[in-house]
């Protein structure tokens, strides 16, 4: 018989299947136990979404302002760029890692680990890779941004035109994928990796 | 309802792998590799160590000034607080509100909860635990969003760079200020809230 313990409250529970786009809720403090089985495909489709959204993020202006016929653009690198040279290394480097190699890594990595699977493959290191992953995630807050970079187009409209760039779209999506990521149940990958290891 | 505790089971903290507890004395997760405890190490020292070094650095977060707007010919610097209620008498209520709930009431509500989290499973509470529970998954969930108004500043300081017609500097407040939260992010990640269910003797 197959088992699930809540990480919460640490009930023990049977693991029925659950039918797809709904999850398993604890009897006892109502946490999200497990979704349904994730299909590899849809997941390797988003985790693709995520990193086009992730170059276009980093490649385009985020914001970009005119005033008295001088234009300035923010991107995610001269944001970083300009909290370092405000000799603010600790800002700069908090936004490098939750913006930028939080989000990177954790798209590499699962691209590490759904492409071989994929194709019928146990991935090299894989119970490391999954760790990494896991401890990564929290770290990641591109949501976060978005919410800023919406706060920040508002302030400035008062103080000249301001017009939202392709990069905050690329934030837009990222944000939209990562939350359909975490929606896929991980033990599948666990399973077949167990699975190829035979 | 059974919990693991009393069957003998334990699940692995990363990969969710159930097993025997007898295997958590090897020390680490066959699957995953993680290494295996019945609840987190020392989870409510770190927690409490964590959190009371996010107290204090959540003093010099709202007493430094967190951004500098020259706007010819007004100049003006903000701490967190002046900049929600220069909002706010702008006009810009909403903006006030994000703002305000984001920088000031997430940081508050999760040093207060998480104080409560802390002082209740000592003293092995049975009060409201299915609710304190909840409370513990909305403090993960929250945790993160407080870094708003550190992205704002760094983005109105890369793009407001106008000359003398208009400027914007980040304050010395965003350090601290970065510190709170990723202090609470890490008070909360200490803390076990299996320890909510836990029986005391």
């Amino acid at each position: 018989m197959e088992l699930t313990i809540c990480t919460y409250c640490d009930t023990v529970h049977r693991r029925p299947p659950v039918s797809r786009g709904s999850a398993a809720r604890c009897r006892t403090c109502e946490a999200s136990l497990y979704h349904a089985d994730s299909d590899l495909g849809a997941m390797l489709a988003v985790t693709i979404t995520a990193a086009i959204a992730f170059v276009v993020a980093n490649a385009f202006p985020l914001i970009t302002l005119t005033a008295s016929g001088r234009q300035t653009a923010a991107t995610l690198w001269s944001s970083i760029a300009a909290s370092y040279n405000h000799e603010l290394p600790v800002v700069a480097i908090t936004l490098a890692v939750t913006l930028i190699v939080a989000p990177l890594v954790e798209l590499l990595m699962l691209l590490w680990v759904l492409v071989p699977l994929a194709a019928g493959v146990r991935p090299p290191a894989f119970a490391l890779v999954m760790r990494a992953m896991h401890a990564l995630r929290p770290w990641r807050m591109v949501p976060v941004f978005l919410l800023g970079l919406a706060v920040a187009v508002v302030k400035l409209t008062g103080l000249a035109a301001t017009v939202p760039g392709w990069g905050m779209f690329g934030v837009a999506v990222m944000t939209i994928a990562f939350a359909s990521l975490a929606s896929f149940d991980r033990e599948v990958l666990w399973r077949r990796a167990e699975e190829l290891r035979r | 309802m059974m919990r693991g505790a009393e069957l003998g089971l334990v699940a692995c903290t990363t990969c969710e792998l159930v097993m025997k507890a007898g295997n958590a004395a090897v020390g680490t997760c066959p699957r995953c590799g993680e290494p295996l405890r019945p609840r987190k190490r020392n989870a409510n020292a770190r927690a409490w160590a964590f959190l009371i070094a996010a107290a204090a650095l959540y003093i010099p977060a709202n007493a430094l000034p967190i951004m500098e707007t020259e706007q010819f010919p007004t100049y003006r610097t903000d701490t967190i607080m002046s900049g929600v209620a220069f909002l706010w008498t702008e006009g810009s209520w909403s903006l006030a509100a994000v703002v305000f709930t984001a920088s000031v009431l997430v940081p508050m509500l999760k040093l207060g909860a998480l104080g409560l989290l802390l002082v209740t499973s000592r003293k092995g509470s049975t009060w409201r635990q299915r609710g304190r529970t909840q409370l513990y998954r909305v403090l993960e969930a929250v945790g993160h969003w407080s870094m708003l108004d550190v992205f704002v500043v760094a983005l109105l300081s890369a793009v407001v760079q106008l000359g003398r017609f208009a400027r914007v500097e980040p304050g010395l407040a965003v350090i601290p200020f970065a510190g709170v939260v990723v202090l609470t992010m890490l008070a909360s990640a200490s803390f076990d809230p299996r320890t909510i269910w836990d029986p005391h003797d």
